[in-house]
């Protein structure tokens, strides 16, 4: 597609995305509680986004679905004051409604084996109805302007202009720091085109590439996107991308996940700590030594044969001539 | 009734082919067999038969008698009986039996009893008792977990484990005394069945004692114990090597436990010797699963005392990991989860590559157990800490398998593991996780190519064979024709 042609969708779609964004106010309300039992929390709403993420990547699911299904669940629960208990139920709803218009058919997971995975206590029927009360209340019919929207808009813009530059932006590599943004809530916050520019930019600022930041500065003109806003977000995405980036790994938050194995695998799960019954007998103990018996002598060290070591009967039946070849092959390495 | 299968001969109990499955009797079969008492076959009856006569009670002995009676007992008690017959000599037997009785009550409960003659007297009593040869087993399918077949003479030999056992164990026992007549002939003599060799008796009772009665003999008797040691080696050495068949390894394991327990620091080469010459191989035994706890308890118990044994334990069991026995392989990997769970970090890093590579096979595993026993690792806070701690180089290794197993895998509950492993690998680098999706999926594009192109090419292939024989067949009608018109014109 010309160049042309693109900067009128984007400019379309830059008109459309204020009907998609999630209530201001009922937001921020989530983005500063604190955890308590009454209320969702921005903890607990990112720690839901992050079990979608999961479920996305476990069940092959596209990022497009993802960011849908992230879009639907933040206006929702900008919209509606919902319990904590019933959170889980809002976000599997959202997750199947944005596969169920992105995914091809064939690829779409039933939603018992979704709840199953995802190790929720609600029925299928309860998740068809939140569908349906999701739906309803955002008036959701198939589609929705998000931030990925944008980033594959720029990134198709950024590409038509330097045609030879295709390896260096990497599309995936932005869908995924999108991604690790959309896990905080405070990126709900701001409006997807902003967000997305601020993501392209620091792609390009990471590749050193000045025709493409060029590229990115007459987007942004075009748009008509502050200055202020824009650099405000692009260090929000830095600090949230540098955590990202870190090689640091976190202790996973251990107690949500159930184990389940079958029977026959649980009982024999700890047969083995057992308590001995015999009581341990100390070497060389009880104040007498060792030393009456000759085998003890210069037995400490180096790679000494078995029969050297165990004492004069070496040479005794018990330890058979052919047994001798044997010990060639257990060598301590 | 039709012959019995020529791979087992059993001894005049043929067994009906609609008993076997697959050729093999089955196991209700084995069990209803009549459960045979074993002879003790070396009971040496005198040609002269002595009578015993009932002697007085040694607790209305006086002072004075009290040695003198106790040592006469003690040679009544060496008189063997036939216990196979059930109704000879009863009287005889009832008397020795009270005498056997007697003297372990005497010498659990009376102090100054032991003095220095009855040390000899009484070790002749038990060596008399206990030393037989024991007979091959009568039923070549024993299994040793199912059967269990019972020592006929047990109503004494009991009795004289008991009074062995309670001999050790008396407070004034002196093992400087008793040193001269337990010696190394006692726990083992060529050509003779002794200490070690009774516990190769298939009555677990009889073990059961002797496993007592070692453990004590090693503790106080520290003259034996290096013997002892090699003579255990050597058992577990033809064991592993030459028969594959002795019934007290779990007991002697049990005892070399609380051995290894005791262990002096630095530990000794010759101990390392063992865990590697001995304790490893003893992995492969076909048997493993009756003495597996027992097994991996000293392994463990090394790693304790020396964190240095641990990459030679972990590449042992790598090395004899087994190719077809699941069984097996649920076995050996409980104990690497114990091995994990005592590791020290350092050491799990040097062998932390070839582990993953193995488990990650064991993921990949179609019999259920194997995969969930894997995947189970990561619900040991601890190993999880471990592999947080090296995620960088764990995560690569098992990933690929983790996501086509998750979309392989017949079991349901294989599945939901999987996704808590992968959501735990997620949670702890999700940029290393995203990395590792992004070229997953580049691989299977290349594959998919790959096929693609594979199939064009068979594609092409067939199509120029069929042109070619569409040319041949032209080639041959029009042969034809000129042919006819030659014969006609």
């Amino acid at each position: 597609m010309d160049a042309f042609k693109l900067m009128k969708e984007l400019r379309l779609n830059y008109e459309q995305e204020v009907h998609y964004l999630p209530k201001k106010t009922g937001l921020s309300l989530i983005a500063s509680s604190v955890q308590d039992d009454g209320r969702i929390s921005a903890k607990c709403r990112d720690a839901r986004v992050e079990d979608l993420w999961s479920l996305t990547s476990f069940f092959g699911y596209s990022t497009q679905t993802f960011v849908l299904a992230v879009n639907l669940l933040d206006r929702f629960l900008a919209m509606m004051r919902i319990q904590p208990k019933h959170l889980s139920c809002v976000s599997l709803s959202c997750l199947h409604m944005a596969a169920k218009v992105t995914e091809e058919e064939c690829n779409l997971t039933p939603s018992d084996e979704l709840i199953r995975i995802g190790q929720c206590r609600f029925t299928a029927s309860d998740l068809e109805r939140m569908e349906k009360i999701v739906a309803q209340k955002l008036n959701f019919k198939s589609f929705a302007v998000t931030a990925l929207t944008f980033l594959h808009l720029y990134h198709r813009i950024a590409l038509s202009h330097s045609a030879d530059r295709k390896e260096t932006l990497s599309l995936e590599q932005l869908e995924a720091q999108l991604k690790a943004c959309l896990c905080r809530i405070t990126f709900s916050l701001a409006k997807p085109s902003v967000l997305a520019l601020a993501l392209l930019r620091q792609g390009i600022e990471a590749v050193r590439s000045e025709d493409m930041l060029e590229i990115a500065y007459h987007i942004q003109k075009h748009l008509k996107i502050a200055d202020s806003e824009l650099l405000l977000w692009s260090e929000r995405v830095a600090r949230c991308l540098s955590d990202y980036a870190s090689p640091e790994c976190s202790k996973p938050d251990h107690r949500r996940l159930q184990w389940i194995v079958s029977r026959r695998t649980a009982q024999n799960l700890h047969s083995y700590r057992n308590v001995p019954e015999l009581p341990t007998i100390p070497e060389g103990g009880w104040g007498e030594s060792e030393s009456e018996d000759s085998c003890e002598d210069g037995m400490s060290s180096g790679e000494e044969s078995l029969s050297s070591s165990l004492g004069s009967d070496a040479e005794g039946p018990y330890f058979p001539l052919h047994l001798h070849r044997q010990k060639q092959h257990l060598r301590v390495p | 009734m039709p012959p019995s299968s020529p791979s087992s001969p059993t001894t005049g109990f043929l067994v009906p082919s609609a008993e076997k499955v697959d050729g093999f009797p089955r196991r209700s079969m084995r069990r209803a067999r009549q459960r045979r008492s074993h002879s003790s076959s070396q009971f040496r009856y005198q040609s002269s038969q002595v009578e015993l006569t009932p002697l007085p009670l040694l607790k209305d002995a006086p002072v004075a008698e009290l040695h003198d009676l106790f040592c006469k007992k003690l040679q009544q008690c060496c008189v063997m009986f036939d216990f196979l017959d059930c109704v000879a000599d009863l009287k005889g037997k009832e008397i020795k039996r009270a005498a056997l009785n007697e003297l372990v009550e005497s010498v659990a409960t009376s102090r100054g009893v032991l003095i220095e003659p009855l040390y000899p007297e009484a070790i002749k009593m038990i060596s008399v008792n206990i030393f037989r040869t024991l007979p091959p087993s009568e039923n070549p399918e024993f299994d040793p977990e199912e059967d269990e077949p019972l020592e006929a003479s047990w109503p004494h030999l009991q009795l004289v484990y008991e009074f062995f056992l309670r001999f050790l164990e008396s407070p004034d026992f002196q093992p400087s005394m008793a040193k001269r007549y337990v010696d190394q002939k006692f726990v083992l003599q060529r050509a003779h069945v002794q200490l070690l060799e009774l516990f190769d008796s298939e009555d677990p009772r009889e073990r059961e004692y002797l496993k007592t009665i070692l453990h004590r003999v090693y503790g106080k008797l520290l003259g034996l114990r290096a013997y002892i040691r090699k003579q255990i080696n050597n058992i577990f050495l033809r064991f592993i090597y030459e028969t594959e068949h002795f019934n007290g390894v779990a007991e002697l394991l049990e005892i070399l436990g609380s051995i290894i327990n005791g262990f002096a620091l630095p530990l000794k080469a010759e101990h390392k010797q063992f865990l590697v010459r001995v304790l490893i191989p003893l992995h492969t035994a076909r048997s493993l699963s009756i003495f597996h706890a027992q097994l991996a308890y000293c392994v463990v118990q090394f790693m304790e005392k020396d964190a240095t044994v641990t990459e030679y334990i972990i590449r042992g069991l790598l090395k004899y990991w087994p190719k077809t026995c699941t069984q097996k392989e649920v076995m050996f990997l409980g104990e690497i989860e114990e091995i994990l769970d005592v590791i020290e970090p350092s050491q799990f890093i040097r062998i932390q590559e070839p582990l993953f590579k193995q488990i990650a096979a064991c993921i990949s595993s179609p019999h259920f157990q194997v995969a969930e026993r894997a995947l189970y690792f990561w619900n040991n806070e601890y190993i999880l800490s471990l592999i947080e701690e090296n995620c960088q180089v764990i995560l690569p290794l098992v990933f690929a398998t983790l996501y086509r197993v998750s979309k392989e895998h017949w079991n349901q509950t294989i599945v939901s593991l999987i996704y808590n492993v992968l959501k735990t690998f997620m949670e702890m680098n999700s940029k290393l996780f995203d990395d590792l999706t992004a070229s997953y999926k580049v691989e299977k594009q290349k594959e998919l190519k790959r096929d693609r192109e594979r199939a064009e090419l068979w594609r092409g292939l067939e199509e120029h064979q069929e042109r070619r024989m569409q040319m041949l067949t032209e080639a041959a009608r029009n042969q034809r024709n000129l042919q006819e018109r030659g014969e006609r014109g």
